[in-house]
């Protein structure tokens, strides 16, 4: 029995044997790498220049989770054989992305999605192991836990570039910055005072469909300590916490104080808050910055006025809530702040085709800010080049036909008298191009123009202006002027108002839709109207009003008008109108409100027949526009003129016989 | 043979000046409204000499006016007795049956003109619409069309520069027509050229009747 006992011992002290050399071999393993790896000067050069630092210190190690695993665990690539041997590294971080690999032989993904954040953060790979559990010291997270503070604790994560995607395709930043916060009036708290629905057990995970409303949802945060009664303390400021969020303003981890002192300067007070980029919202959904900067005030020409000069509504007392349909229900009250000092620019500006289209809602239509901006209020310059400019930005093709006009080369050549856009459409009360204004513009500047005319275009026997201005009144400047393709065009009139009938009011008058007057006036459809079409559609509206066409000579594109040239280029002949063989086109048109005219082509007949006579009453071109049948009456009224003496002569001589007969009986 | 002295020298020379006048008013119209067509002048010449001879015609008109007005034989030669319609349409028709069947026939014009009583029946209607409505008209109109600026009131009254060229352009191919056959009735006196002299001379020869 003893000896069965004596062969046990020496059988499981010879297996012992077996096991102990093993552990020592480990432990030798470690201690031969360490032999080089425990000199702390050992490191080595990246290629990106900085240095690794390959000293491992061995105690550390032993109390570390890991302490138990032998080097070549985590290093499987490593043995004494092939080391050490040249590896090159490019930096840091693609050696740390590599060796957490090796986490994965031991701790497979599978195991890593809980909790479920860590699964998030795993799978994104964004983060690799090391960056959170560090190498060779890695304690154990339960303990980390307990002792961590809870900034440590969120920070391990929250410190890293982490971003997360919204369903509206916007990103926001998890990355928090600690020195940030320890600045904030919020220095001294920790993560969970504000988040506190998030605990070292529990990180809920909120997918906010875009960021406005993860703006919101954080704002609430806030309002758990500043209470509503708080905030009511500073009216101006509670108004404000009904349009934007808390955030906008103060931020969220660097919040700084925001107490404003109210002996600032007014404008200072008010751009406490105004230069952050804060915005309002429409109710439409659209959203208008109400951020101003300070060096655009300053820059302008408004830069001695308090805001509240402008904005009287507001003080530092008083801070309405407004609230608007749409950015463009906005921007038409802005006329009104301008109007408080500007009435004069105002009162013309109404009176512009520009406010006019403004009203119907044509998106591009200007009003004050468009030209002059907001609060880098600007005058337009006194340098005509470049204020030409400011409305070629909008009406590009008007401003390329007007560079090959005399006026532009004398613009060019810098002459004092040279014209630009507004000599002759105005500044604020910026005109359509409709021929009686045009005319008017060009008589601005040039002042003799009726005596200059009058030099050669008279009708004797007495030299009389008003014999020019029979031609001003029914040919544009720019139809001798220009070398362009001219028209014979009538347009819509009213003969009792004396002014033209809009498309809005003959809609009205016929009872149809604006959309249906084309219709009513090209009946057939071929995108031109026919004579027929013309006194169909005029016997239709003259039912209704005393309507008649107004007629005029004119270029058939009206930008070509701005291509005036130079005075001996000028058409002077006066059969190049008056002469029915002249090849003008035809147009009809229709004024609108604030907009261009509609046009359609004219067959020209519709000028030479008998119905132009009840239907053009005031327009008549000696030679172009003459009735046509007069011309058959007059060829008839010749031949009976000839006929009748002929058909006498020859039925006296017929009957001279008679005569003859009765002579001799006497 | 009797004489009468029809035409007194101021209605000679007015007559005269009208003639020449009408006829180059006519084809200088005819040019301004054929311009594309018609070659004897330029447009702007033509229109020179048209506005020129309307003002020369409209003063003319003048002469014949104050004349018969100041002499007040206005009323005694072109005013038709109304107050005797009846006779006045015999007569009238007596005429035209003349100028249409007794002039064939070899009978005498049932017209034998006095100072007083110089036109026929038909002649004093005719004259007396183009003296004191046609010729007027045409003046008118033919001012609002030298001027439409100037005469632009005028125009408005009477409804716009169409009506006032309509009327004028009417009256052109009115007179056109008028002074072809107008030519041709001045040949038939007792001899073709008989009422031609007698409107360069003043005196209307006439056959006494035996």
């Amino acid at each position: 029995m003893r000896a069965i006992f004596i062969t046990a011992i020496v059988i499981f002290c010879f297996l012992a044997s077996y096991f102990i050399p093993l552990k020592d071999a480990v432990s030798q393993d470690i201690k031969s790498c360490l032999k080089c790896h425990s000199v702390k000067t050992l490191t080595k050069k990246l290629e990106d220049g900085q240095s690794l630092s390959l000293y491992i210190d061995g105690d550390k190690f032993d109390k570390s989770v890991h302490g138990v695993l032998d080097c070549s665990s985590c290093h499987p690539d490593i043995t004494l054989k092939n080391h050490p041997r040249p590896k090159k590294i490019a930096n840091k971080m693609v050696y740390t992305n590599e060796f957490s690999k090796h986490c994965l032989n031991c701790h497979p993904q599978n195991t890593l999605m809980k909790p479920e954040i860590h699964g998030i953060v795993v799978k994104k790979g964004d983060i690799v192991c090391a960056q959170c559990h560090g190498s060779h010291y890695i304690g154990s997270i339960k303990e980390w836990k307990n002792k961590a503070s809870f900034n440590e604790y969120c920070l391990s994560c929250h410190k890293f570039n982490i971003t997360k995607t919204l369903p509206s395709n916007e990103k926001i930043s998890l990355k928090v910055n600690e020195d940030e916060i320890k600045k904030s009036v919020h220095g001294k708290f920790q993560c969970i005072v504000c988040h506190n629905d998030f605990s070292k057990a529990n990180h809920p995970i909120y997918n906010y469909k875009n960021k406005a409303e993860y703006r919101t949802k954080m704002t609430a945060i806030c309002t758990k300590c500043h209470t509503d009664n708080d905030l009511q303390k500073n009216p101006a400021h509670y108004a404000l916490t009904k349009t934007a969020s808390c955030i906008e303003c103060h931020g969220f981890h660097g919040v700084k104080p925001a107490k404003v002192a109210k002996a600032l300067p007014e404008n200072q007070y008010c751009l406490n808050c105004h230069s952050r980029a804060i915005s309002m919202k429409m109710k439409n959904g659209e959203t208008l910055s109400v951020q101003v900067k300070e060096s655009d005030l300053m820059n302008s020409v408004h830069k001695k006025l308090k805001c509240t000069e402008c904005h009287k509504e507001f003080s530092s007392t008083q801070h309405p809530i407004k609230s608007f349909e749409s950015v463009k229900d906005y921007r038409a009250m802005a006329k009104d702040i301008c109007n408080n000092c500007h009435q004069d620019a105002v009162k013309k500006y109404d009176k512009s085709i520009h406010a006019e289209a403004f009203k119907k809602g044509v998106p591009e239509a200007p009003d004050c800010i468009k030209c002059h901006d907001y609060h880098k209020t600007t005058l337009i310059t006194k340098d005509k080049i470049a204020s030409n400019e400011l409305c070629v930005k909008c009406h590009g093709k008007e401003g390329e036909a007007f560079k090959s006009s005399i006026h532009h080369n004398a613009l060019m050549q810098g002459k004092k008298d040279a014209p630009n856009c507004s000599s002759c459409h105005n500044s604020h009360d910026v005109l359509s191009t409709n021929i009686a204004n045009l005319n008017n513009s060009c008589l601005k500047c040039h002042k003799d123009l009726k005596s200059a005319h009058n030099k050669w275009l008279w009708n004797p026997p007495v030299r009389l202006t008003t014999f020019v201005d029979a031609h001003f009144n029914s040919a544009s400047c720019a139809a001798c002027h220009t070398n362009a393709d001219k028209s014979l065009s009538v347009v819509l009139f009213d003969r009792a108002n004396k002014k033209p009938l809009t498309e809005s009011e003959v809609a009205k008058l016929l009872g149809i839709d604006v959309k249906e007057i084309k219709r009513k006036i090209d009946s057939n459809g071929d995108g031109k109207v026919q004579e027929k079409e013309l006194w169909q559609f005029m016997s239709m509206v003259k039912a209704k009003a005393k309507a008649n066409l107004a007629g005029r000579i004119d270029v058939s594109n009206p930008n070509d008008a701005h291509k005036i040239e130079a005075k001996t280029k000028a058409v002077k002949d006066c059969a190049a109108c008056h002469s029915s063989g002249v090849a003008f086109t035809g147009k009809m048109e229709i004024n609108r409100q604030g907009a261009k005219p509609v046009k359609f082509e004219l067959e020209r007949s519709a000028f030479n027949s008998a119905y132009a006579i009840p239907n053009i009453k005031d327009f008549y071109v000696l030679g172009l526009t003459k009735i046509k049948i007069l011309d058959t009456l007059f060829l008839l009224a010749l031949l009976a003129g000839i006929a009748v003496p002929i058909g006498h002569i020859t039925l006296r001589i017929l009957t001279s016989p008679i005569r003859r007969k009765r002579r001799e009986g006497k | 043979m009797k004489k009468v002295y029809l035409h007194p020298l101021p209605i000679r020379i007015w007559h005269w000046i009208n003639a020449i006048g009408f006829i180059i008013l006519i084809l200088t119209g005819a040019q301004i409204r054929f311009a594309d067509s018609m070659g004897l002048m330029s447009f702007e010449t033509a229109v020179d000499i048209h506005s020129w001879l309307g003002f020369i015609l409209l003063a003319n008109y003048f002469i014949w006016l104050l004349y018969y007005l100041f002499t007040g034989k206005l009323f005694k030669i072109y005013i038709p007795p109304f107050w005797k319609p009846v006779e006045f349409i015999k007569n009238s028709i007596r005429q035209a049956k003349y100028y249409g069947y007794g002039i064939m026939v070899g009978d005498k014009n049932p017209h034998h003109p006095t100072p007083e009583h110089k036109f026929n029946p038909m002649q004093q209607i005719s004259y007396l619409i183009i003296m004191v409505l046609l010729i007027p008209l045409q003046i008118i109109t033919g001012l609002m069309l030298w001027d439409p600026q100037l005469f632009s009131s005028l125009i408005s009254i009477i409804g716009g520069i169409q009506i006032a060229s309509l009327i004028h352009t009417g009256l052109w191919i009115f007179f056109t027509a008028f002074i072809l056959v107008h030519f041709y009735l001045a040949t038939l006196g007792h001899t073709p050229m008989a009422h031609i002299k007698a409107m360069f001379t003043g005196y209307e020869e006439e056959h006494e009747e035996h």
